[in-house]
């Protein structure tokens, strides 16, 4: 997901090793949701029975359960078309820079079920680059296949199989950055992370093969590689944003589930560990992630819900190089560690209104060469969402449609180990503070 | 006069009888709140099930469930195993079925619940399915 802000600060440092150092300004995508009209058709459910806000992505339980089920539910009255649309349109207002207005995305997703094992989700996504110019990308895709109702040691088991292109986007849990859209801004995040630089979203793909056991506790491991580039760039994205090539590459989540039917809870552990050559010829570096998260909802009669999420993922990294600094005897750290949070409260009123609130940072070990300026890459976030989503409700005019009106204030305390002047700026040149980096965006989505 | 006043109390018994045998026999018999009830239909049956005739999602609509035949819905696939149960969705039928796992109730269903362990939110429940017709 490219937005306005993502492409506005979009840059590839020329030297190497300040590849951690510059990379990309917020993911702003929490409102291209993945609430798919083409399930609501095929369950006859309401977008509200999987998603507490009726539009996404936060999934209630019952829409976690869906997810597992490796998306193959259905109310038996025959096939339906598997496909669905999605239409944005977006005012951007920057704090500093020329506010827009545009049609910022069209999606096509093919999502359904095959058969009472086969089931998924690809999005192919029409991002407008600007001048009403479109790039098309194959955004998240799921595959699955499922064996349901099995039993092991006389109690119910599930087991699957999920052919992916995003870490932690099969999640059924719905709070790691990749299955939220909602990862930290960050100039030097982690690969569990969409919003880090290089990410590893929609440019890899693998597969994991995922369990659960008596309804509560989930397991899941799996590997995934890189695209070759050229197959990155046939897909819609920049090669510059190449993740590298990528070896022993092993993901792992393990969490607990628990369904009150009035409240849910959850905790778990996330794992990613790698290695990766950037560039491609160049030598191998380890990265290895591990994070854990704790979720909470209080549903009741869905009248008045409330979803609170925190994520805490931490990335050791042993660099490939320790390249020197512009003044003799700086030279970089040869190992170092990143650290992305965040904690989000949603609450939703009747299933229509809603407000969500996230702060979210990004912060790294200090080494002056790697992050420029500064040697710091600590970044800081808070948004604020308030929408409204009319239809999607098992008494609205439409189940199996919708319609979402969102505003949403992004403001940044830090950015790049700064709250002022953030890259840098030597005297006398323009500056770039960190709350110029804030903006107010409106969001219009109508899916069918 | 003491005849009369044994008319007077006999015809008295009868009726009383007769209101508490339909009282037994109605869909009110557990003297739930069917406020109460709509409640828990939203946060234990409402993913699954619409009160709504002819809404059909996961699982049938309930919509004049009381008194219905099971696996009788229209347009709804069942499983056999509910279409060969023979059995009719009486206020008891409905209390024994919901009070314990569904696949204990009934095995081979498709129905993954676990049962409502509240006696107060099962009568709750109960009236309020009675009241949706």
């Amino acid at each position: 997901m490219q937005t306005f802000l993502h492409r506005r600060a979009l840059c590839r440092p020329r030297k190497l090793h300040l590849w951690y150092g510059l990379a990309a300004l917020p993911l702003i995508a929490a409102q291209t949701a993945h609430a798919v009209p083409a399930y609501a058709r095929q369950t006859g459910s309401a977008c509200a029975d999987c998603h507490a806000g009726a539009y996404g992505p936060a999934l209630t339980p019952y829409g976690m359960r869906f997810k597992m089920n490796g998306y193959t539910d259905t109310d038996g009255q025959g096939t339906k078309i598997p496909a669905a649309i999605q239409i944005n349109g977006t005012r951007t207002v920057p704090a500093k820079g020329q506010s827009s207005n545009q049609l910022s995305e069209a999606d096509i997703y093919l999502a359904g079920r095959v058969s009472d094992h086969v089931g998924g989700f690809v999005k192919v996504a029409d991002y407008n680059t600007g001048n009403n110019k479109f790039n098309t990308q194959l955004s998240d895709v799921d595959l699955r296949f499922v064996a349901k109702d099995l039993k092991l040691a006389d109690k119910e088991a599930l087991i699957g199989v999920s052919f992916n292109n995003n870490p932690g986007f099969d999640d059924p849990v719905d709070a790691l950055p990749a299955a939220t859209l909602n990862g930290p801004p960050t100039v030097s995040g982690t690969l569990l992370n969409p919003s880090s630089s290089n990410t590893l979203a929609h440019r890899v793909y693998g597969a994991s093969l995922y369990a659960l056991y008596d309804k509560n506790w989930y397991g899941e491991l799996g590997t995934y590689n890189s695209l070759p580039t050229s197959m990155q760039n046939n897909l819609g994205y920049r090669i510059s944003g190449d993740p590298g090539k990528l070896s022993d590459t092993v993901y792992a989540r393990f969490a607990y589930l628990r369904d009150f039917k009035r409240q849910f809870v959850s905790a778990g552990l996330v794992g990613l560990t790698t290695k990766r050559q950037l560039p491609r010829s160049g030598p191998s570096e380890s990265l290895t992630d591990l994070g854990y998260d704790v979720t909470y909802q209080y549903l009741g009669n869905h009248e008045n819900i409330v979803q609170l999420a925190y994520v805490n993922i931490m990335e050791r990294r042993r660099y490939a190089t320790t390249p020197f600094g512009p003044i003799p005897g700086l030279v970089a750290l040869p190992r170092g560690v990143v650290h992305d949070q965040s904690l989000t409260a949603t609450y939703v009123f009747k299933q229509s209104y809603g407000v969500t609130i996230s702060h979210m940072v990004s912060t790294g070990t200090h080494d002056i060469v790697r992050y420029v300026p500064y040697g710091e890459p600590d970044t800081s976030s808070n948004s604020l969402t308030v929408f409204w989503t009319p239809f999607g409700k098992d008494d609205s005019f439409t189940t199996i449609a919708n319609l979402r009106l969102a505003v949403e204030w992004f403001h940044f305390n830090k950015f790049n180990g700064s709250s002022d002047n953030v890259f840098g700026a030597p005297p006398g040149a323009p500056m770039t503070n960190a709350r110029d980096l804030n903006a107010f965006v409106i969001f219009a989505s109508v899916a069918f | 006069m003491s005849q009369r006043f044994l008319e007077h109390g006999l015809r008295g018994s009868a009726i009383a009888g007769l209101l508490i045998g339909w009282m037994l026999a109605s869909p009110m018999v557990r003297a739930g709140d069917a406020s109460a009830g709509a409640d828990v239909f939203k946060s234990e049956c409402a993913e699954c099930h619409s009160p709504k005739q002819g809404k059909n999602k996961k699982g049938p609509s309930l919509f004049d469930i009381v008194g219905r035949p099971a696996g009788t819905a229209p347009n709804y696939k069942y499983t056999d195993a509910l279409t060969q149960g023979k059995w009719t969705w009486t206020t008891d039928k409905l209390h024994w079925y919901l009070s314990q796992p569904a696949r204990k109730a009934n095995p081979g269903t498709r129905m993954k619940y676990d049962g409502l362990d509240d006696p107060k939110q099962l009568d709750d429940l109960i009236t309020y399915l009675g009241t949706l017709h």
